[in-house]
């Protein structure tokens, strides 16, 4: 696809803020006006699955966004909250199964989405989210939490130590 | 009066309302969620009710682009939007407040606001703060301006605004809000005095009906507990009782 148009929008300051977005005459309709913005092509997407499988089956949040992006991308490295059969990602009822021939590489990551959601996982961390805006009301507030749960932690166990992560309960 | 802040725009807001018609609430909206739970509970049982992220209120299979080929269609009768600042001509800021590029405030962006206002056939406005630095004279950028001129395709637009203070109506004729209702205990002076432009008011202006015990009774037992569904927090601290 190589633009899209998009209804309403003609007169705001999206004209002015985002030259990328242009107004054209419809060409269904040339007396009205029409938004058309060009395609997003990512070059590396990196999304949180709820599972995958060892050949880039996904199993996606059903609000289909993350699949969207994926789908956007050249290069797609999925981290997932545990690994599982392709198979059992077909049966499963909850979300979005997204097929591997748009996957580059998976990450088995419990926790990866922290301090975010994973939907029917786990909730967001409420308490760290408050933390980090509290932190980044100012500079050195900002770098201080960089320092700490950024630069600092050299992997991924090390983070969710910090953070005082729980795994939650199997289903 | 016997109620909350939130209780008395969320009994307002189920008000406007209508029995079987088809109503979305985006994110970061529990108020409106509340209002038109508090509708669907009692006289809009048949209304057809979206909320954002609330696992019972999202009659799709897929996410936010089914969501919004289906606003984009025409189907809503009802939306509800906000802005970092909201002008007397109905036009939404939530770009930034400042020079856009170097913000005082980054605001969050529009999302699909620029498409929802146009599309959604009639658009209620709501903000918890009444202050000058909301409702501005001007403002900063338009996000998704309050009216379009003939040749734009836009079925929607402005209908109402709900603040802590009053109801605004949007006037069509002279693209502006005018004062509707003030809520009771609020001074007209005060009125004026935290809004930052001048003041209209419409010829029928009069108080705001404050919620019912009936109202209030199901906000606080039924729209409660559903809210907490999408707004946990909200829920636990929003209603009084």
């Amino acid at each position: 696809m190589p633009f899209m148009p998009v209804a309403g929008h003609v007169g705001s300051d999206y004209e002015r803020l985002r030259p990328d977005f242009r107004v054209i005459p419809d060409p269904f309709a040339p007396e009205r006006p029409v938004m058309v913005v060009p395609a997003i092509r990512c070059d590396v997407a990196l999304i949180h699955a709820i599972a995958a499988a060892p050949d880039g089956t996904l199993l996606l949040d059903h609000m289909e966004d993350d699949a969207l992006l994926a789908q956007a991308s050249d290069v797609v490295i999925a981290s997932a909250e545990r690994l599982a059969t392709a198979d059992e990602l077909r049966r499963s009822p909850a979300g979005v199964v997204l097929e591997g021939i748009h996957v580059t590489a998976v990450v088995e990551a419990p926790g990866g989405a922290h301090p975010t959601l994973v939907r029917g996982v786990h909730a967001l961390d409420a308490a760290h989210l408050r933390e980090y805006a509290a932190a980044a009301r100012d500079e050195a507030g900002f770098r201080r939490y960089l320092e700490r749960y950024v630069l600092e932690p050299k992997d991924h166990a090390t983070y969710l130590a910090r953070v005082g992560w729980t795994a939650p309960p199997t289903s | 009066m016997d109620c909350t802040a939130d209780e008395l725009m969320a009994a307002v807001i189920a008000r406007l309302v209508r029995d079987g018609e088809t109503v979305g609430v985006g994110t970061l909206a529990p108020l409106p969620a509340s209002g038109v739970l508090l509708a669907h509970f009692t006289h809009a049982p048949r209304a057809r009710v979206i909320i954002f992220n609330h696992p019972d209120y999202w009659p799709f299979r897929g996410g936010s682009k089914e969501f919004y080929d289906f606003a984009q269609r025409g189907r809503l009768d009802l939306f509800f939007l906000s802005g970092g600042q909201i002008d007397a001509h109905g036009n939404l800021n939530l770009f930034a407040v400042g020079e856009h590029e170097r913000p005082r405030v980054r605001l969050p962006g529009g999302a699909g606001s620029a498409m929802l206002y146009y599309l959604a056939r009639r658009v209620i406005l709501f903000r918890r703060e009444h202050t000058p630095r909301i409702f501005v004279p001007r403002v900063d950028h338009v996000t998704s301006p309050g009216s379009s001129p003939p040749a734009v395709v836009r079925p929607g637009g402005p209908w109402l605004c709900v603040t802590p203070l009053c109801v605004f109506r949007f006037d069509p004729e002279r693209r502006r809000l005018v004062v509707a209702s003030i809520h009771p205990g609020v001074e007209r002076g005060e009125l004026a005095r935290r809004t930052g432009f001048a003041l209209e008011w419409a010829p029928d202006a009069g108080i705001t009906p404050p919620p019912t015990p009936a109202e209030l009774h199901v906000l606080r037992t039924r729209v409660r507990e559903a809210l907490a569904g999408a707004y946990p927090q909200y829920a636990a601290t929003a209603f009084a009782g």
